[in-house]
């Protein structure tokens, strides 16, 4: 027999390294002797749209067009250190950096103006292969320098800073159990993501999307089935992650809230975004069939279990 | 070793090859069309996906013999170096690529599929590429391309 159940799961997460642990962002905005805006950070691009928003970042503090920003990450050699792209921090702490550096840039600029052509003005663009130009062979360069506020926390009474800032999340899940087979199905999905401010909705979206076929594979399919230190579920034929044919159409919800330590009140979602499926799908699966599942993945061998001992009374 | 001929994205092509060499091999290592990725290696992940003779397959799983004859498209046949195919536009416009790795396979299942269905359902979509997996987007965004390249290439019918 099919049933049906719905679940929510409501969480919270904290930003950055945490309990005290060192967390650092540095950037470097400079105006190129092209007159193009060269950002330089050592944060790492994987997908997640860093270089995207980050550039979105620096243009907005520079009141410049994105078009005229030249990202350079990755490289070791000419980039500072901006820590792991982990932990949810890059466009919160990398962000800030980038804001402060870039801020500092287009002041100097504005005082460049101001000192040796006279011109007072707030809109730089139209300046900058002017300004550029002064200096010879010699960029400007401004750096900027972004430390996350996190205390160590008190081992005796859990007290303290461990993280900051926090973001938050409500998801609803819709299941459809199979109690002959055991087999789940995610049927739909309302995912209420807090954001701070969305820099780029686009990319949150994709972020809520692939969170989710995260925490779907972690709640009900993924099992590394650790035996003895070993991974025995090694390969795709037994570890197995959402297919396209798994994953509902997710309706979104972004919630704005401006963080006012962000910048321009923006809080990392990488992670935030996979937390409440796990949680939403249990309760949703209690919902439908009555039986509270304590242990993850939910494969269809442990519901069906689940379903035998309810069965029996016991 | 052997010769044989085969047709990799419209050219001509006569290669030796070792009896045991896959597919995938001979297209990354030999001819260089390095756009095919090699994920599993075992059929599973449909990374290395190429369209031969119009169905998709998964390179790692087929050995080169069997291409004997046969017309091959990569990613490398998909849009003309210049232009973008309407798939990858429609790619590109909705966000549909994150890490990037499963993308290639992913167009080609695509392209597959509309080539045989030019309207799917969005169910439809799902079961075209449900033999690639990736691990950033979720899918849906995917879906949401290949939904709008559908639209794309039946208004490009409809000029030409
Ligand atoms: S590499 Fe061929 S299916 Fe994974
Ligand atoms: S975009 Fe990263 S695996 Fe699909």
């Amino acid at each position: 027999m099919k049933k049906r159940g719905i679940g929510y799961a409501s969480t919270f997460y904290g930003t950055g390294y945490g309990n005290g642990f060192p967390d650092i962002s540095r950037a470097i905005a400079e105006l190129g002797t092209d007159g193009n805006i060269y950002i330089y950070v050592g944060a790492t691009e994987v997908g997640q749209g860093a270089k995207t928003i980050l550039s979105q970042i620096a243009a907005e503090a520079l009141g410049v067009d994105f078009s005229s920003i030249v990202f350079i990450c990755e490289d070791t050699s000419i980039t500072p250190d901006a820590g792991t792209a982990a932990a949810s921090r890059q466009t919160y702490n990398t962000g800030n950096a980038i804001k402060l550096a870039s801020e500092k840039l287009r002041n100097e600029i504005i005082n460049i103006l101001e000192k040796r052509y006279g011109i007072s003005t707030e809109n730089i663009e139209d300046y900058l292969l002017q300004v550029a130009k002064l200096n010879g062979d010699e960029a400007l360069r401004m750096d900027g320098i972004f430390t996350a506020s996190t205390t160590e926390m008190d081992a005796e009474t859990g007290q303290g800073n461990p993280y900051y800032p926090y973001t938050f999340s409500v998801y609803g899940i819709e299941v459809e159990v199979d109690t002959t087979t055991g087999i789940v199905e995610v049927t739909k999905a309302v995912c209420g993501q807090d954001v701070g401010r969305a820099i780029n909705p686009k990319l949150i979206e994709g972020q809520i999307d692939g969170g989710f076929s995260m925490g779907l594979g972690y709640g009900i399919m993924e099992d590394i089935n650790l035996q003895s230190g070993r991974i025995k579920h090694d390969r795709f034929t037994s570890y197995l992650i959402p297919t396209a044919l798994d994953m509902p159409d997710i309706d979104k919800i972004i919630i704005e809230e401006p963080e006012a330590t962000g910048p321009y009140g923006a809080k990392g979602i990488g992670e935030p975004v996979l937390v409440a499926v796990a949680p939403a799908i249990l309760n949703a699966i209690y919902n439908a069939v009555g039986v509270r599942m304590k242990e993850i993945p939910v494969t269809p061998e442990r519901l069906l279990k689940a379903l035998k001992v309810k069965e029996r009374g016991v | 070793m052997k010769k044989i001929a085969l047709n990799i994205n419209g050219e001509e092509y006569v290669v030796d090859i070792n009896e045991d060499m896959r597919l995938i091999d001979l297209l990354r290592d030999k001819l260089h069309f390095t756009g095919t990725k090699e994920g599993c290696g075992e059929g599973e992940c449909g990374a290395c996906t190429v369209i031969m003779d119009g169905e998709t397959v998964n390179s790692c799983m087929v050995l080169a013999f069997q291409a004997e004859g046969r017309e091959i498209i990569t990613i490398e046949g998909v849009g003309n170096g210049e232009a973008l195919h309407p798939i990858q536009k429609a790619f590109l416009e909705e966000g549909a690529v994150q890490c990037g790795f499963c993308i290639p396979g992913m167009v080609l299942s695509a392209k597959a599929l509309l080539d045989k269905k030019p309207a799917p359902t969005r169910n439809e979509i799902r079961e075209g590429i449900s033999g690639n997996l990736c691990r950033c987007t979720g899918y849906n965004k995917i879906v949401d391309a290949i939904d709008k390249a559908s639209k794309y290439l039946k208004e490009e019918g409809e000029t030409k």
